[in-house]
């Protein structure tokens, strides 16, 4: 039975391998850095603006897991919520290149790496996706690789 | 906070607690970082394979590392109480591999783990260490929610800095030599 919420979003057989996503832009204040901050990562780095200047990110930043949380969230606005998707099974190679400091804009891409089918449940396909986030001046801030579940249209290889 | 980059036992587990997540939590995280139907509508999610409602994997992964601050902090004070001087702990370089297993659904209960699984100095940042940390979650059914390991920095206590940079640092504070350096690097 098809899924009438995704039945007309893009599958798994209407992507390719190197189909690059434009992430957009996302500007991160001094308000979403603290209230992150106290709910998840209460470190005094991300809530002091004097402990994060002596600390080894220089000033205030935010949560490297904002950041990623910051991430996902432009890859669902410009892709996830167009497609099939069916979940995330996990990620590797998460780096926190630079710190994202209070005034930053961050954007970038995400490239599909690799498709392939379940081969345990062939009414879904896994995508790899490449993450590649940047600051405003170019310098990487995250990147990682994803892989996350998406619905075939049809279970057959 | 939290011990010494020489004090740290490596497989030693570290409980961090647990954590109840409510259907509004979960709703209110996705609807901010990761809203797909099936992490903030209960209705449309009944229609995805998970057959309702569940937390994004990046919520459950949030909430994880709040459960470690927590514990730093809880181990900071008890240092204190000894009269120790507790160590510090710096931010995280990385991720090196993290897998969602089992999906968080409302009123589920995921308990958290740490293991420190092996330590080095770090190479780049001098008079630091890196920590190999692998977090595990379970919920109350004892099922793996995720598996994720973690790279973070701890300070170390017995490092010297060998003459060498203490001398290039030290040149560095005098203005004019310090200027030179800097054009240098």
């Amino acid at each position: 039975m098809p899924n009438p919420i995704t039945q007309d979003r893009r599958h798994f057989e209407d992507l390719a391998v190197g189909e690059v996503i434009d992430l957009g832009h996302t500007t991160v204040t001094r308000d979403m850095i603290l209230t992150f901050a106290r709910e998840f990562d209460p470190l005094p780095f991300h809530l002091d603006e004097k402990a994060a200047k002596a600390s080894l990110l220089g000033g205030l930043a935010s949560s490297g897991w904002q950041t990623g949380a910051l991430s996902l969230r432009m890859l669902v606005d410009s892709f996830l919520g167009t497609v099939a998707s069916a979940g995330g099974l996990g990620f590797s190679n998460l780096k926190w290149k630079n710190p994202v400091m209070v005034g930053d804009t961050i954007g970038g891409t995400v490239t599909i790496a690799e498709l392939r089918r379940s081969s345990s449940h062939p009414q879904w396909g896994i995508m790899t996706l490449d993450f590649d986030v940047r600051n405003q001046k170019g310098q990487p801030v995250l990147t990682m690789r994803l892989a996350n579940l998406i619905e075939t249209r049809s279970a057959a290889a | 906070m939290t011990r010494w980059y020489e004090d740290i036992a490596i497989d030693e587990p570290f409980p961090l607690g647990s954590h109840t997540f409510s259907q509004d939590e979960i709703i209110r995280f996705a609807t901010l970082y990761d809203p797909q139907y099936f992490h903030i509508d209960p209705q449309a999610a009944r229609h995805s394979h998970f057959g309702g409602l569940i937390a994004s994997g990046w919520h459950t992964v949030s909430v994880g590392h709040r459960k470690m601050v927590d514990a730093l902090f809880a181990e900071e004070n008890r240092l204190r109480e000894e009269g120790l001087e507790p160590g510090v702990s710096g931010p995280s370089p990385g991720v090196n591999s993290m897998e969602f297993k089992v999906p968080v659904r409302p009123g589920d209960t995921v308990t958290y783990e740490l293991v420190v699984t092996d330590k080095r100095a770090s190479n780049s940042i001098p008079g630091w260490g890196l920590l190999f940390n692998r977090l595990t979650a379970l919920n109350q059914r004892g099922e793996l929610v995720y598996r994720a390991e973690i790279v973070g920095f701890s300070k170390r206590r017995d490092y010297r800095m060998p003459t060498k940079l203490r001398l290039l640092q030290a040149l560095t504070k005098v203005p004019v030599i310090g200027a030179l350096l800097q054009r240098g690097t």
